[in-house]
């Protein structure tokens, strides 16, 4: 029987047994003998020279479907996402420090949990495929803890201590995957170097990959991957973590579409780490939509027939279905209602983001800056509602030190001049927030600084004479903040919020950015 | 009624036990059981409220130690598991990197195996007392940073520290060998009667030795012209 045939007669059967997941049926592809499975956003497929390779030493069905038990294991249990897979390989990476042997680690590991859980939860053969697959290197240390944690004699029990080692991680405990792949790498570390150093001195086509295929960026959708980011820029500890895994993976990440524009076709702009990590932050706090008001159009439609009687208007009468006749009771006349459809938005004002980044505030390119984070959260809630977001970025302006970003809905060029950190003095060109004033319709105004500013006085007389909602959040308790409140206490627009924690910055925005933009009808 | 859901009934699922089930179970239970001895410890030495580096105070905690994990059967990787198990898990509330030392040297001494790699690279405590009394059969190779009083009474067996030591590292030892890959602290080889020292980078001071012989960086630094034993 030919392989075609026997995936159309095993892929019912597999799917049964893994509970139906949603994959399309596994094709065969003409690749080499040494890799049984490739896998591509959700297409499995099996190498027909590996399945040729094995045919002799198992039975066809069994081979097919201890392939495929392998594969949509990856789909059904680990990585299961794009976030699993980056969590772990960041894991590993803590371990190695060398991408390509990360990588390595992160996929033997997920090799491991995989079939061992398919091993221990469903009937499988995948015991019988390693005992006929050739081994060397880290594929005979596997093998032999196969042998160990699986009760399968698969001709190899060799490296007992390393064996002893990895035996004694709970490759099923879902929870402790991040503390399990740092034990697994560092027992494995040793081989690992020696593999890549081999790889390195082989020519391009002697490599030595792994039988049951390798995992890449490959294996995602673009949404996936960037649902898996998202997640993934929440989970990590800092912005230096989160960087150093997205500077591994840029290359496979640009050349798969993929850029801090957004998803889309074509190659994307080149991925700037820092950029993506509070875009993806600022992704996860989000603001509800609001709906379109339904409202009455003020003019009736016809809407039902109902019988003509004496006394009622000829006008009404619907001559298609009455037959031409004039007749109490037979006539059709129209009843009408006044109709009712979506409205729409009085309009979101554009808003305009004053951010400091003078030296006394975080550089939000070394460390996670809530202030950065903040801003960008009111710049996703204004661009969400096809509103222009402007940025004054500044610490010593007079000095220069100042990015002034017109109004626009281009996010990456907002977020870029978010990023940017001066790490001087502290003072304002009031000329520069003029002229962004006069560029939109009354735009609200969020001050983001810690408000030791030198040119206090005249930030405070200036706001004074402005009729803009203004949300100012200051950092820290400081006589500078003091004076601010002092002075603009009269100013109904005006909102101060002195943060204690840093953290809530973000939800202190979105809280102004919502009541701004539920109220938005009143105001304009 | 036919249950709609009658084709994921038993669908390929078996959900056998295998081997590492009893392996990981195992753990669970050896790691409890060395928690458990060493609370015990920790419970006898809570009495004292402040636990002071004295000869007779790490003598009468070793004693304990030895009886509160008598009758556990461990391996080398349940010792280091313990060390990880100190220095993250919540099982424990409290880490004295003195009693702690001497648990694990007691644990080291009356293992098994000959030779004990332990690899302590990530905790992000130094545990004190590592290799005390570390008997004539065995080699105890820590990859890692080490505290104080490492290998004190040393007793004729090889401790190798992959890093480095702090301060009387070496101190009393009778005999056996002590290898530090990188530097020492002060009063490095505090009465020490016999034995090797060899510390591969740098020592900050030495103790006041009785007998045996330090060597810095290949060099043979005690006895030589410069500095003779001491005489208590």
């Amino acid at each position: 029987m030919e392989i075609e045939d026997i995936i159309q007669k095993v892929w019912p059967r597999v799917r049964r047994k893994h509970l139906y997941p949603q994959l399309p049926l596994p094709n065969v592809i003409e690749g080499g003998e040494d890799v049984a499975l490739e896998i591509k956003s959700k297409q499995l497929s099996i190498s027909s020279a590996f399945y040729q390779s094995l045919k002799g030493k198992m039975d066809g069905e069994e081979i097919v479907e201890a392939v495929l038990d392998h594969g949509i294991t990856h789909y059904m249990y680990c990585p299961w996402d794009f976030h699993t897979h980056i969590s772990l390989y960041n894991e590993a990476k803590k371990v190695v420090k060398q991408k390509d042997q990360a990588q390595k680690a992160t996929t033997y590991f997920m090799d491991v949990v995989t079939d061992t859980y398919c091993v221990k939860e469903r009937d499988t053969k995948l015991a019988t495929l390693y005992r006929n697959l050739p081994t060397t290197g880290v594929h005979k240390v596997l093998t032999a803890l196969y042998e160990k944690i699986w009760g399968e004699d698969l001709g190899n029990g060799e490296h007992e201590e390393l064996v002893n080692r990895l035996s004694r991680i709970p490759y099923l405990e879902r929870k402790r995957w991040g503390e399990s792949i740092k034990k697994f790498t560092k027992v494995i570390q040793d081989l690992l170097e020696e593999e890549w150093e081999n790889e390195h001195q082989r020519s391009p086509g002697e490599s030595n990959p792994n039988p049951m295929g390798e995992h890449s960026l490959e294996n995602y959708s673009l949404e996936e991957i960037d649902r898996g980011l998202r997640e993934f820029a929440g989970a990590v500890e800092d912005l230096q973590e989160f960087k150093e895994t997205v500077d591994d993976l840029k290359v496979e990440l640009e050349e798969k579409g993929y850029g801090t524009g957004g998803m889309g076709r074509g190659k994307g702009n080149p991925i700037d780490a820092n950029l993506l990590y509070y875009m993806k932050l600022a992704e996860s706090y989000t603001l509800p939509l609001r709906q379109l008001p339904i409202e009455k159009r003020g003019f009736l439609h016809p809407h039902a027939h109902r019988p003509w009687e004496i006394g009622k208007p000829f006008a009404d009468i619907d001559v298609w279905t009455s037959f031409g006749k004039i007749m109490p009771g037979m006539t059709q006349m129209w009843t009408k209602r006044e109709g009712e459809t979506h409205g729409e938005y009085e309009g979101t004002p554009d808003c305009l983001i004053i951010i400091d980044s003078s030296g006394s505030m975080i550089n939000p390119r070394e460390r996670l800056s809530y202030a950065v984070l903040g801003a960008a959260c009111a710049c996703n809630a204004y661009l969400k509602h096809e509103s222009r977001a402007a940025v004054y970025n500044f610490s010593d302006a007079l000095r220069g030190n100042k990015i002034v970003l017109d109004f626009n809905h281009a996010k990456e060029h907002i977020y870029q001049a978010l990023c940017r950190y001066f790490g001087g003095g502290t003072a304002l060109d009031l000329d520069d927030i003029t002229y962004l004033l006069s560029c939109a319709d009354n735009p609200d105004i969020f001050i983001i600084t810690d408000m030791q500013i030198t040119n206090l006085e005249k930030l405070i007389d200036f706001f004074n004479h402005i009729e803009n909602r203004v949300t100012a959040v200051h950092l820290g308790h400081n006589v500078h903040a003091t004076r601010f409140k002092d002075g603009t206490v009269k100013k109904k627009n005006i909102s101060l919020f002195n943060v204690k924690n840093k953290e809530d910055i973000p939800k202190i925005v979105l809280g102004k950015v919502k009541e701004y933009m539920t109220s938005s009808l009143k105001w304009s | 009624m036919k249950n709609p859901f009658e084709a994921f009934h038993h669908a390929g699922t078996r959900k056998r036990e295998i081997p590492l089930d009893t392996i990981l179970k195992s753990k669970e239970e050896t790691l409890s059981k060395i928690l458990t001895g060493y609370e015990d410890l920790l419970k006898n030495e809570a009495k004292d409220l402040v636990w002071l580096m004295q000869y007779s105070t790490v003598i009468k905690a070793y004693s304990i130690a030895e009886k509160g994990m008598e009758g556990i059967e461990y391996t080398a990787e349940d010792i280091e598991e313990f060390c990880y198990a100190l220095d993250h898990s919540d099982q424990i509330p409290y880490l004295i990197t003195g009693p702690a030392g001497v648990y694990i040297s007691a644990l080291c001494n009356h293992a098994q195996e000959e030779e004990i790699r332990l690899q302590l690279r990530d905790l992000n405590v130094k545990i004190n007392l590592l290799g005390y009394r570390l008997p004539s059969n065995k080699q105890l190779i820590v990859e890692g940073n080490v505290g104080d009083f490492t290998g004190i009474g040393l007793d004729g067996g090889e401790l190798i520290i992959e890093g480095s030591g702090k301060n009387y590292t070496g101190a009393g030892m009778k005999q056996g060998k002590i290898v530090v890959r990188h530097n020492l602290g002060f009063n490095t080889g505090h009465g020490m009667t016999g034995g090797e020292l060899m510390v591969g980078g740098r020592i900050k001071g030495l103790g006041k030795i009785v007998g045996g012989k330090v060597y810095e960086k290949d060099q043979l630094i005690f006895p030589n012209e410069g500095i003779k034993p001491f005489y208590f």
